[in-house]
């Protein structure tokens, strides 16, 4: 890897000329900082790699890891102010022509691969193929494939579809798309998003040697994680981000778990106190919900009940089967296996609407693709799960209709008042969020599942949900909440059950729920680590 | 739907259908009065759209659940062949060889229902092999001749006869079918439920709907009418095996050409039967005009493309707006959804207008 040089001829100034035989760092970040209207997300990040240093980059929810990476590749304008410069030479801001040409090199937790295409397909999409008399070179392009996957380790046939390989080769891939079509040494610093969130245990091994190698050749790498397995691994920095700040950047041989989880986690935990925190549900009270041994692609044989009134909530980082809990128990996803029982009616897999019969509610995460119907009107969004109430031969009665939207609109505060006419899609996140839970509490339901309740949600939206949600306990309901954020759970629930690799790690509740313990139990793999399922 | 007010720029493009009717009408009433400007005229109009719009509405049902049914056009072959050779050819009942054609209409809707619903296959594939099927047994079955006409007058009278004000019986049982497709659409859990599954019909079944069941009755509906449609125009015209084909692009005209009337943005009755009266008005004065053969396609396929243009740009302009809006907030950390097809945003320009539904 060339060092001290300055390969770039693309009319990109250098800032500085380094002295000769001084190493120029790949990556030199200094005070970046990045505000979004007025609330600030990222202050004063530096970050200095070495050519072929690896980083760890830890941090929870909303620490500021994933606004820095997306300032590095572009996506994002920083705010004045800071400055980084790749290889020496100043990043443009928000320019991801400016990172790619400096050697800057991302893959994402989603790949970005076409399934249906072969390796070699895939290779060349997001650059040029090699053409020759207008059509594709063969053989080039062949030859380039392999020296990309042999940089990275990998031994495989060009035309295998990427539907057929591991997910660790897709991830491998990936990688060599994003540095092996380059020029030898062009290639300064690798970013990899979350590499290993979706990859089964076994395969993580192999991405690791992987990651070894590419960095062996010069280059740096930032490797974001929530896997403590893999901090301790790879021979690394690690720097940890919490609330936009860094909090601590040091060797990880001087590290233990502990550490890292408490400067994930912050010493000064707050701690949301609220009404029915701590409350006990006695043991003689029946569960409303009783799910056994349920299997999806990411659990197995997991089986957890929930009582009147209270409000459970699932943690886990992604990819440990928490993401798709509450859909397959409400029929939104394929339940592989196992029971689920609402007060005594069993719920066929994929039923929605016996789900609903029995008195089960569910809000997605994605309100776009599966929560709301966003070119009707709000109205008759509210409406459509409990249509019967308004149906009177020969008509819907769309004076009562609309004066039940109305209703919901004030006890839930939707903004703007009273717009019930207007299409779903026209309101704010918030808003939105709001209507699809008003459409599920004007039935009353006895369970209320909610996937990310608040994702995407502006802070007084994410008061009213909560204000919501105490509401719908206070009256009875149970609510089985799947966050990432470890706050909300908190915060929230009386209970959390925490999931690792598909199984429940631990149950907190009462004292033992907190931010701390939560996140602990979510990221770090003891070797006692015991697949009990829970419930009373 | 009267209800649904919007900021869209008012009454200009929801009525722009009533004004370029009244301007058609203004126009050729000052170039060719003689012929333009007679109840004769206004009658031929009027009845000569009559299967059309049955044929558009027929379309319109599943297009509103985000299904395509193509097979309409071999549907209504069928109906006017058999309403006919059942009563010439096996000596049925007027009456009970109609009600048996329509009976067929339902049964092919209801294959072309399993065959999307229970085997997955996408609607314009499933109804394009439906419509070519049809067509292939219709003709097996007259041995590809056309069937003799009836001879007693009740046949032709059932469509021809007049009725107050010089306009033809027919148009009544469109006027009559409109009313009913409004109610149902418009007033009834079943209309809703067909809207919500057009919406997005994943949404839809997480609310509970049957977005299966909705679909397939969707389908039967259009099979039912399609064959409606075809005893309609055997009545008018006698029986016929090609006409049925040509009648598709000016029935999905017509119901796109309405999505963008009086409430843009949904199909709806009284937009679809507006755009079918204000092309025929077009086409007819200008065939006064030029008297030329191939006005009528070149109107059905200019309206079709550029109604269906319109509801896509204004579409795209409200994702836009809204993209904006998003990219304000503080961007977090998602869990990447597992089950979603790439296509998503090429899906979501057609959707609303077109998408092709159940999946």
């Amino acid at each position: 890897m060339a060092t001290g040089l300055n390969p770039n001829s693309d009319g990109l100034q250098a800032g500085t000329i380094s002295p000769p035989g001084e190493v120029v760092p790949a990556l030199a970040a200094m005070s970046v900082s990045k505000t979004f209207s007025g609330n600030r997300v990222l202050s004063d990040v530096s970050m200095t790699l070495e050519p072929g240093e690896i980083r760890m980059l830890l941090g929870g929810n909303g620490s500021g890891k994933s606004t820095f990476i997306k300032i590095l590749s572009g996506y994002h304008h920083k705010d004045e102010g800071g400055e980084i410069r790749i290889g020496g030479v100043p990043l443009p801001d928000a320019s991801a022509h400016g990172a790619h040409q400096l050697g800057a090199r991302f893959v994402h937790q989603d790949l970005g691969l076409v399934e249906d295409s072969s390796i070699l397909d895939n290779m060349f999409m997001t650059d040029k193929f090699p053409v020759r008399f207008g059509t594709v070179d063969a053989r080039q392009a062949k030859q380039r494939t392999n020296a990309a996957l042999a940089e990275v380790g990998l031994d495989l046939n060009h035309r295998t579809l990427v539907r057929d390989l591991t997910a660790v080769q897709k991830t491998g891939v990936a990688i060599a798309r994003a540095i092996g079509l380059s020029d030898e040494g062009s290639i300064r610093l690798l970013v990899l998003d979350e590499p290993t969130a979706t990859l089964p245990a076994a395969e993580v091994e192999q991405l690791l040697t992987t990651v070894k190698r590419i960095a062996n050749s010069g280059v740096a790498v930032i490797y974001v994680t929530h896997r403590f397995d893999e901090v301790f691994e790879l021979p690394s920095k690690v720097t940890v981000l919490r609330g936009g700040i860094e909090v601590l950047t040091t060797d990880s041989s001087d590290l233990t778990r502990d550490d890292l989880v408490a400067h994930i986690v912050g010493s000064e935990v707050l701690e949301v106190v609220q009404g029915t925190s701590g409350a006990t549900f006695a043991k003689t009270v029946k569960p409303v919900l009783r799910v056994e041994g349920l299997e999806t692609p990411l659990v197995s044989g997991l089986s957890f009940d929930v009582k009147p009134g209270e409000v459970l909530g699932f943690s886990g980082v992604t990819g440990s089967g928490r993401e798709l809990i509450n859909s397959a128990v409400f029929g939104a996803t394929t339940r592989l296996g196992g029971s689920v029982n609402c007060d005594g009616m069993e719920i066929k897999p994929n039923r929605p609407d016996l789900a609903i019969r029995a008195g089960i509610a569910f809000v997605p995460a994605d309100r776009k693709i599966h929560g709301g119907l966003m070119s009707l009107s709000a109205r008759e969004n509210i409406s459509i799960s409990g249509l019967n109430k308004f149906w009177k031969f020969p008509r819907i009665n769309r004076k009562a209709e609309s004066s039940d939207a109305i209703d919901w609109f004030e006890r839930l505060a939707v903004q703007p008042l009273g717009a019930i006419a207007a299409v779903l899609g026209s309101f704010s996140g918030g808003n939105q969020q709001k209507v699809i839970m008003g459409k599920w509490m004007r039935l009353g339901p006895k369970v209320m599942l909610f996937e990310e309740p608040t994702q995407g949600v502006d802070v007084g939206a994410k008061a009213e949900i909560y204000r919501q949600f105490s509401e719908a306990s206070a009256a009875g309901s149970a609510l089985v909440i799947s966050s990432a954020d470890v706050d909300e759970l908190v915060a929230v629930c009386h209970r959390v059950l925490v999931l690792r690799h598909g199984h429940i790690a631990e149950e907190l509740t009462g004292a033992d729920l907190t931010v701390v313990n939560v996140t602990r139990a979510s990221l770090v793999t003891s070797n006692s680590d015991q697949t009990e399922g829970a419930g009373q | 739907m009267s209800t649904t007010k919007r900021k869209f720029n008012l009454g200009m493009a929801r009525f722009s259908g009533l004004y370029v009717w009244g301007i058609f009408i203004i126009i050729f009433a000052i170039w060719v009065p003689k012929y333009f400007l007679t109840m004769a005229t206004a009658s031929s109009i009027a009845s000569a759209q009559v299967v059309t719009g049955v044929m558009a509405f027929a379309v319109m049902i599943p297009l509103i659940a985000g299904v395509f049914d193509l097979s309409v056009g071999s549907s209504a072959i069928m109906g006017s062949i058999f309403s006919v050779s059942f009563q010439t050819q096996y000596h049925m009942n007027m009456w009970l060889s109609i009600v048996l054609t329509i009976l067929i209409g339902l049964g092919i809707g209801l294959i072309n229902g399993f065959v999307v619903v229970k085997l997955h296959v996408n609607s314009f594939i499933a109804t394009l092999g439906m419509g070519s099927i049809v067509i292939a047994l219709v003709t097996w079955e007259c041995g590809g001749l056309q069937p003799l006409l009836p001879t007693s007058l009740t046949w032709g009278n059932l469509t021809q006869a007049f009725f107050g004000g010089g306009f033809q019986v027919g148009i009544f049982y469109l006027v009559a079918l409109a009313f009913l497709l409004w109610w149902v659409l418009s007033f009834t859990p079943a209309g809703r439920y067909l809207f919500a599954i057009g919406s997005n019909s994943e949404a839809a079944r997480l609310s509970g709907v049957s977005a299966d069941f909705w679909i397939w009755s969707s389908l039967a509906c259009s099979g039912f009418l399609a064959g409606f449609a075809g005893v309609l125009f055997s009545s008018q015209t006698g029986p016929s095996l090609s006409f049925g084909s040509g009648l598709l692009l000016p029935a999905f005209a017509a119901v796109f050409l309405g999505s963008t009337q009086l409430t843009p943005g949904r199909f709806n009755v009284w937009g679809t039967l507006l755009a079918i009266f204000v092309l025929a008005t077009g086409v007819q004065g200008l065939q006064f005009v030029i008297q030329a053969p191939w006005l009528d396609g070149l109107f059905n396929g200019v309206a079709l493309i550029a109604a269906v243009a319109f509801a896509v740009s204004r579409q795209r302009s409200e994702g836009k707006r809204k993209d904006i809006k998003q990219n304000e907030m503080v961007t977090i950390e998602s869990p990447s959804s597992l089950d979603e097809s790439p296509s998503v945003e090429l899906n979501e320009a057609l959707n609303h207008a077109a998408g092709s539904g159940a999946e």
